[in-house]
């Protein structure tokens, strides 16, 4: 197992390098030169001598194998260049903003899987009956609406009719439900449905047929037998929802003035703060990429096959 | 490189998947399509006032005969906004969807018929797409691309193709041992008649059945982008600008915001349906999990 | 299960309902931003609202105009009009508890002086000549001509306040910022958590009237809709603020709910700056056309709520020397396309917008996007100008890149204020001949930008009162009658308050906040 995990963990250098690649050369490749960028964040007029002197200040007049590998070595040892708007180290500004955002997505997963695993199991022992249908339908509608909508739903009868939650900010734990609603709703309904699919499949194999051939209980058989290879889709299905709960989380935190991550990035997107943008882009890549890590290995552990089949492959 | 929790989407698509029997609600979705199809193409046919038409005298009043939804906060028609919103969501997840295939048949087409190292190149090319999340591709590249509608669908576009292509790939891989390809091979076919007459319907066919199942998300992308402020300018109606205008009124015109949601939420929900129900038709092999 | 839910629920009513019976002796106010480092010397990112409440002035600004005794208890001008001698109080202290002397001001006026370029938007900075401590509490300031408006600028909130000394940089150049913001003011900043709070305290040993409150947090809110909410559910008890803390609806809105709400008087000038030096609107006929085109009156009674009143010249009569009898350019759309045709921007069969010789009529407007309200009014503008057949391009950006616009002068139309008392017009003309400003860019096309630059030099070092109306009223014809501004409206400060904030007032300018004066009541 540990063999496997060094080796997975090996593969996500090449990814990671690939990724910082494309960024770099995207970058590159932009219409509009970063050192005007630059000038005019700093208030300075692009003079064609006030540019010259921000590409060599930027180092873009280096060739750019040159420019990547310094890029590179510093990012390695945590520095991501200074903010050409708050003139702050990136490396600060995101560490600082970035785990009110990774505690909203983490506890909207912790959230998504406490309630759908019981969700599904509901819906596929109750099958065509009205539980069925009710979580079917709303696993239906889940996927299809907007969670930033929804946020403003959530406000429009929690917080201005009722009176119950705070509408923004961050605070106690009044002030994460409404957020937490919003960015899992769709993975909920996804993996509700997804896990009811999943059982039903399995209470149809052969051995869960034997188990209740040798006259186990049907609740025995669902624990010891159903659920157990039922969770297997649940476990890559928590991968892509890592994906989906941090970009909902970064749309989200804008319905609701959550600090994190993703109000820092819109803005420095909308003021082209090049070191922002890309530090900002490899953490969360890194980010998604360990939690998929953590979910394959998850899986390999639950289901010995998958791990001796990978490690054939290699 | 074997990720296999990478290979996320091939669970997603089967995700949202309602019984076919279900036939009342495909007609249902079939209709709401068509209609958003007419409201977008027929906008200023259908919309009973200019969606750009300021008239603050009339701003922010409540649903009326000559306004059905009333009016935003500059006066202008809410219901003729909503029509034209269609053009816009429609509009560019149809742009996305071309550009998507187009880059999908090239890069997945060249990996599969060119093989050996350009084919390994190319998927480890498609894997760093597939690091990235969505969101967070389409927030980078418009960072760097700047904001506007069309950078939008280019980064929408950017970050869905490489599972397109991996599928081309895989076709192309699949169809190049098959019986009849060797044989017209033999008969002296070139490739790229072969390519024309039997792989490329193939991978239509396919690539359509994704794209149906994934307009639904592309729509609530391209809305929640332009929600943040990164997609259409002023004063192109947008549903989710339309959303981020109106939540300054949440407390004095709550139903401003709940409107183009519905509006999205309904097409979106419409399109679902009818992704599952063309899967069904066109590919019966993707029924794996359908047992019940 | 049920029990649990409905007794969570009531816990979560409870934790909400506000506490009742105790008077808060702590005002929660709101700010899109964090206060900064509070370097007194420097600009963005610190906050101006809060350097007023750290740091004072040797001199107050009055409400009526005049100046009056702070820091600086007297002062003698001498006959040339070039040096300034200040008796300083003797009995303050900063809030570290070091004295404020003579020493304290000459070496924070020294910093100020010796980065000049950073302050070369206030003329005062490049007239300082040199300060140097006669006494320990006498200061005497040489000037290098007679600069008129000296005591006005010298109560300006930076960059002339004064730092404790122990807390200057090594190199006592506060360009490279400061160590703690010790200031001399009623309040003293204790904590800052980035995006969540700032924390103000009551100085304790402050030398004048201290303070009703004990603490003031803060609370860093970036959208004015959520400020409101805000403060319907008490998170804060107070917005206040002149660069629209939220917008005129929820103002009407608020106050119709009972909230105390008031609007302060006229500020400054909201307008427009149109680049008489980028095509089209180096054209005069489009820019008077555009000054004929908008509906100033339905834009205020409506997004306004009639909380600014309509402007037709850049200051407000009531400024100073400003009432140099301008004739307004009233809303006349079928004059503006007259003018438009007589110019030759001719509107093609078919066509919604207006061309010259093939080139069409589209003019950038840039706003800042996340400004809800400046955005409406752009839309507004938008709507109007395209009834005449010019097409406003709308440019929503976030504000460092609106800014940055400002500065390098690549805009059609771009949204600007004066900058009001103490201010119009006297500094904000002098700006008008630094290139980092909007002003200096919009004029550059004008022929004789070189002669209103000179005059407005003129203006300022003038010692004879009736030379420098001349001055000044020439200066603001021409500005007027090239129509480079588009003005809107005279903006307010507002202020809305829960119940238990009392002795509501507005500051003397717009960057005074009246902290001090607040009281808490039940």
């Amino acid at each position: 197992m540990a063999g496997f995990i060094i080796r997975r963990l090996l593969l996500l250098i090449p990814i990671l390098l690939g990724v910082s690649i494309l960024m770099f050369v995207i970058i590159r490749m932009a219409p509009g030169d970063p050192a005007v960028a630059y000038l005019k964040l700093s208030n300075i007029p692009p003079t064609p001598s006030a540019v010259a002197e921000a590409r060599h200040t930027l180092g873009l007049d280096r060739p750019i194998l040159s420019q990547y590998a310094s890029w590179i070595g510093n990012a390695v040892k945590g520095d991501f260049g200074v903010s050409h708007v708050t003139r702050r180290p990136v490396i600060d500004d995101i560490m600082h903003f970035l785990p009110a955002t990774l505690q909203l997505a983490g506890v909207a997963l912790l959230f998504t899987l406490v309630v759908s695993v019981p969700l599904g199991i509901w819906s596929a022992r109750y099958k065509d009956r009205w539980p069925d249908h009710l979580v079917r339908g709303f696993a239906f509608v889940g996927v299809s609406t907007p969670s930033f909508w929804l946020g403003f739903l959530l406000v429009l009868l929690f917080s201005l009719t009722l009176k119950w939650l705070p509408p923004m900010g961050k605070g106690g734990w009044q002030h994460m439900i409404m957020p937490v609603l919003a960015v899992s709703f769709m993975s909920l309904a996804i993996n509700a449905r997804l896990l009811r699919a999943s059982m039903l499949e399995t209470a149809s194999a052969r051995h869960v047929l034997y188990a209740r051939l040798r006259g186990l209980s049907d609740r025995r058989v669902e624990r010891s037998h159903i659920l157990r290879n039922a969770m297997l889709p649940i476990v890559t299905a928590t991968g892509m929802h890592v994906g989906e709960l941090l970009g909902g989380t970064l749309v989200i935190e804008s319905v609701f003035g959550w600090p994190g991550i993703g109000r820092y990035a819109v803005t420095a997107i909308y003021s082209r703060d090049f070191p922002v943008i890309q530090c900002f882009t490899l953490f969360l890549v890194t980010i998604f990429v360990l939690c998929n890590l953590v979910v394959d290995i998850l899986y390999a552990w639950l289901d010995p096959r998958i791990r001796l089949n990978a490690e054939a492959a290699l | 490189m074997t990720l296999a929790s990478l290979d996320e989407h091939a669970p997603r698509r089967t995700l949202w998947r309602l019984p076919v029997r279900d036939t009342w609600l495909v007609r249902i979705a079939l209709v709401i399509v068509v209609l958003l199809a007419i409201a977008a193409i027929a906008a200023p046919l259908v919309a009973p006032y200019d969606p750009n038409a300021v008239e603050l005298t009339r701003r922010l009043q409540g649903p009326s005969l000559a306004h059905w939804l009333g009016t935003d906060h500059l006066g202008r028609d809410e219901l003729t906004r909503l029509i034209y919103g269609t053009r816009v969501s429609l509009g560019s997840v149809a742009l996305c969807i071309v550009l998507i295939m187009t880059l999908a048949i090239a890069v997945g087409g060249a990996s599969g018929y060119l093989g050996g190292r350009v084919d390994q190149a190319v998927m480890r090319f498609c894997d760093i797409f597939l690091a990235f999340p969505t969101i967070v591709l389409a927030l980078f590249l418009i960072g760097i691309l700047g904001t506007g509608m069309g950078n939008v669908v280019i980064a929408i576009a950017l970050s869905h193709f490489a599972w397109y292509a991996r599928m081309v790939r895989g076709l192309v891989l699949s169809f190049r041992q098959r019986d009849f390809v060797l044989a017209a091979r033999a008969a002296g076919a070139g490739r790229v008649r072969i390519f024309f007459e039997h792989l490329f319907p193939a991978i239509m066919a396919q690539m359509i059945v994704l794209a149906t199942l994934d307009i639904g998300h592309m729509m609530l992308h391209v809305a929640g982008l332009s929600f943040l402020g990164l997609g259409v300018q002023t004063p192109t109606a947008e549903w989710g600008v339309m959303i981020n205008d109106a939540r300054q009124f949440v407390w004095s015109n709550p139903m401003l915001i709940v409107w183009p949601g519905l509006a999205l939420l309904l097409s979106v929900m419409a399109f679902n349906i009818l992704g599952d129900a063309v899967r069904d038709r066109l590919d019966p092999s993707l029924h794996g999990d359908h047992q019940h | 299960m049920r029990g649990v839910l409905v007794g969570a629920l009531l816990g979560i009513a409870a934790t909400i309902a506000p506490a009742s019976g105790v008077v808060a002796q702590t005002l929660n106010f709101s700010w899109p931003a964090n206060v900064g480092p509070l370097n007194p010397h420097a600009y963005a990112p610190s906050q101006m609202f809060a350097q007023g409440m750290v740091y004072e002035s040797l001199v107050k600004y009055q409400p009526d105009g005049t100046v009056a005794p702070w820091l600086a208890a007297s002062w003698t001008t001498s006959e040339d009009g070039r040096t300034y001698t200040f008796k300083l109080r003797d009995d303050v202290t900063f809030s570290n508890g070091e004295t404020f002397d003579a020493a304290a001001v000459v070496a924070n006026l020294e910093t100020v002086m010796a980065n000049r370029k950073s302050h070369d938007w206030l003329e005062l900075i490049s007239q300082f000549h040199s300060v140097k401590a006669l006494a320990d509490f006498t200061v005497e300031l040489q000037l290098k001509d007679p600069y008129y408006p000296l005591l006005q600028e010298l109560a300006l909130v930076r960059p002339v306040r004064f730092l404790a000394p122990s807390q200057l940089p090594a190199s006592g150049n506060t360009e490279e910022g400061v160590k703690a913001p010790i200031g001399t003011g009623p309040w003293k900043l204790v904590e800052t958590r980035l995006g969540e709070y700032d924390v103000f305290e009551r100085n304790d040993s402050y030398w004048g009237q201290k303070p009703a409150y004990e603490k003031i947090v803060v609370k860093v809110i970036a959208d004015s809709n959520t400020r409101a909410v805000a403060l319907e559910t008490g998170d804060i008890d107070l917005i206040y603020g002149d660069e629209g803390p939220i917008t005129p609806d929820t103002f009407a809105r608020l106050k119709a709910q009972g909230y105390q709400g008031e609007i302060s008087p006229p500020l400054g000038t909201q307008a427009i700056a149109l680049n008489t030096n980028k095509a089209p609107t180096n054209d005069l006929a489009v820019r008077q056309a555009i000054n004929h085109a908008i509906d100033k009156d339905t834009l205020i009674s409506t997004i306004y709520h009639g909380t600014q009143t309509r402007a037709d010249t850049l200051f407000a009569p009531t400024a100073p020397y400003s009432d140099v009898g301008l004739k307004p350019y009233g809303f006349d759309a079928a004059l503006a396309a007259s003018l438009l045709d007589k110019a030759g921007w001719t509107l093609a069969p078919g066509a919604d917008f207006r061309a010259k010789d093939g080139q069409p009529l589209q003019i950038d407007l840039a706003y800042i996007g996340t400004d809800a309200v400046m955005k409406s009014v752009a839309e507004v503008l938008q709507a109007d100008l395209a009834k005449v057949g010019i097409e406003a391009r709308l440019l929503g950006e976030e504000a460092n890149a609106f800014y940055a616009r400002q500065t390098d002068g690549n805009f059609g139309m771009i949204f600007g204020n004066t900058w009001g008392a103490p201010y119009d017009p006297h500094a904000f003309v002098s700006s008008m001949r630094v290139p980092a400003h909007a002003d200096y860019q919009a004029q550059l096309g004008l022929p004789d930008k070189a002669k209103i630059d000179a005059e407005i030099g003129q203006a300022l070092t003038s010692t004879d009162e009736t030379k420098r109306q001349e001055l000044y009223t020439d200066i603001l014809t021409r500005l007027h009658d090239e129509a480079v501004y588009l003005p809107l409206t005279y903006s307010t400060a507002m202020l809305v308050a829960r119940d238990n904030v009392g002795n509501l007032t507005f500051g003397a300018t717009s960057f005074d906040y009246p902290f001090a004066d607040l009281k808490p009541k039940d």
